[in-house]
């Protein structure tokens, strides 16, 4: 894929190419929605809205990382969903255990094909570190969740928040930190190969 | 616990962002400070934890409708030919309409008497193309010419030194000549106006007529209705061919 190709003819109004950059995208997109909002419905509007802000405005992309200008898209179609949350409160439809807990549904596992524990696990996993995600401020949220899950370096993080390189420092230290006393308390409940303990070499 | 700025130190050195020297000396307390390395294993945890998150796939595909973005269908230069002849020959139907509604009631109002002045000052004689109400207002011409005639006597007051039967007649006699060509020449143009007002009672005929002609109306609501249809198909297909 010639993905400055591609944002080329997206900026000349060609949806067609703007489309091909979606598809290469949106599982990230859509990762980072579903991170940042904690919830799958609020992620996939976030994801969309994300995508329609970003072709509208491609033409103001003046190079440099086209994911980063593309997470800033998601994490401001993110606070966007915030904002509007809080402005109407929904009660989601998903119906409950008899003990009031959402049942958890396996029809969003990355991969199919995971055995019944594997899947366990990763299910206790996720729900734990969602948790602790939730945690956060929203805006230490975002930077954890582009630096650390995405991978993105910090001066990519910094375009995608529009915060000074300096500050993304500073939140991530304190985000990791947060998220490391947080997990503490779930440590028991994680799978044996998700404890924390030690990397050997990062 | 270490201080914020270690903590800060220790995580960006994690990913790789302190500079040579920074690290060295970071690296030389790390191995000399057990809190110090401790708090980096934390950080490194964490980071790790993270990163083994499974990747979620999008539930479904995100890709962009023309109708999600707002797209107009793109549509040839034609159309645009189509358009200005539709709102041109428009604008020039209603200046038609707006011409023979407006410019009659000028000429024939408020612009009369001035075009009454200018001939009564040019003195008046002979205009073929002066307008009735125009003639109308020459009377005065007439009335003045009779005392203008009325003064002969006096320019013959010579012959009244001796009186005679004769003289006496003379004077009456030249004023009925001077009286008639005056006359003549005063009523002139009042004749001929009258000769061109048929009907001198009732709105003059010119009043009636429109200063753009219904053909020229016709042939603009013509354009107007072919080319708004013209530009309406136009986009239609485009339209179709777009969907």
């Amino acid at each position: 894929m010639d993905e400055t190709a591609l944002i080329h003819s997206a900026q000349t109004g060609d949806l067609d190419s703007f489309n091909t950059l979606i598809l290469h995208y949106q599982d990230s997109v859509f990762h980072t929605a579903l991170r940042i909002t904690g919830d799958e419905d609020l992620a996939q509007d976030a994801a969309q809205e994300a995508f329609i802000s970003a072709f509208r405005s491609i033409s103001t992309f003046r190079g440099g990382s086209f994911k980063a200008w593309l997470m800033r898209m998601v994490t401001n179609a993110c606070y966007d969903e915030f904002r509007r949350q809080k402005r109407r409160p929904t009660t989601p439809l998903e119906p409950d255990t008899a003990d009031g807990e959402e049942i958890d549904s396996p029809r969003w596992l990355a991969d199919p094909n995971m055995t019944p524990a594997e899947m366990s696990e990763a299910v206790e996993l996720e729900h734990a570190i969602q948790h602790c995600l939730d945690a956060l401020p929203t805006e230490f949220r975002a930077v954890v969740v582009l630096a650390d899950i995405q991978g993105m370096d910090y001066s990519e993080v910094a375009i995608a928040s529009r915060v000074p390189l300096g500050t993304i420092k500073s939140r991530l230290a304190r985000a990791r930190l947060r998220l490391r006393e947080c997990l503490r308390g779930f440590e028991e409940l994680l799978p044996s190969s998700f404890r924390l303990q030690e990397e050997g070499n990062s | 616990m270490k201080n914020f700025r270690d903590i800060e130190q220790l995580s960006a050195y994690l990913d790789g962002q302190l500079n040579p020297s920074d690290s060295a000396r970071l690296e030389s307390r790390i191995n000399t400070d057990p809190e110090l390395a401790s708090a980096l294993s934390d950080l490194r945890s964490a980071r790790s934890i993270l990163r083994k998150l499974p990747k979620r796939k999008a539930p479904r595909n995100f890709t962009l409708t023309r109708q999600m973005v707002g797209l107009k269908p793109p549509l040839p230069r034609t159309f645009s030919f189509f358009r200005f002849s539709t709102a041109f020959a428009t604008f020039l139907l209603m200046l038609t309409f707006a011409a023979n509604l407006l410019i009659p009631r000028i000429s024939f109002g408020a612009g009369a008497p001035m075009m009454a002045q200018e001939a009564y000052g040019m003195g008046g004689g002979g205009c073929d193309p002066c307008l009735p109400e125009a003639a109308a207002t020459e009377a005065p011409l007439a009335i003045e010419a009779a005392p203008a005639a009325t003064e002969a006597p006096v320019a013959t007051e010579a012959p009244a030194l001796a009186p005679s039967a004769d003289t006496n007649i003379a004077p009456t006699a030249t004023a009925p000549i001077a009286t008639e060509d005056t006359a003549r020449m005063a009523e002139t143009p009042i004749a001929k106006t009258a000769e061109n007002t048929p009907a001198p009672q009732g709105q003059p005929p010119a009043a009636k007529e429109t200063l753009i002609p219904l053909s020229w109306q016709a042939v603009l609501l013509a354009i107007v209705l072919i080319s708004a249809a013209t530009a309406f198909i136009i986009r239609q297909n485009a339209k179709k061919k777009w969907s």
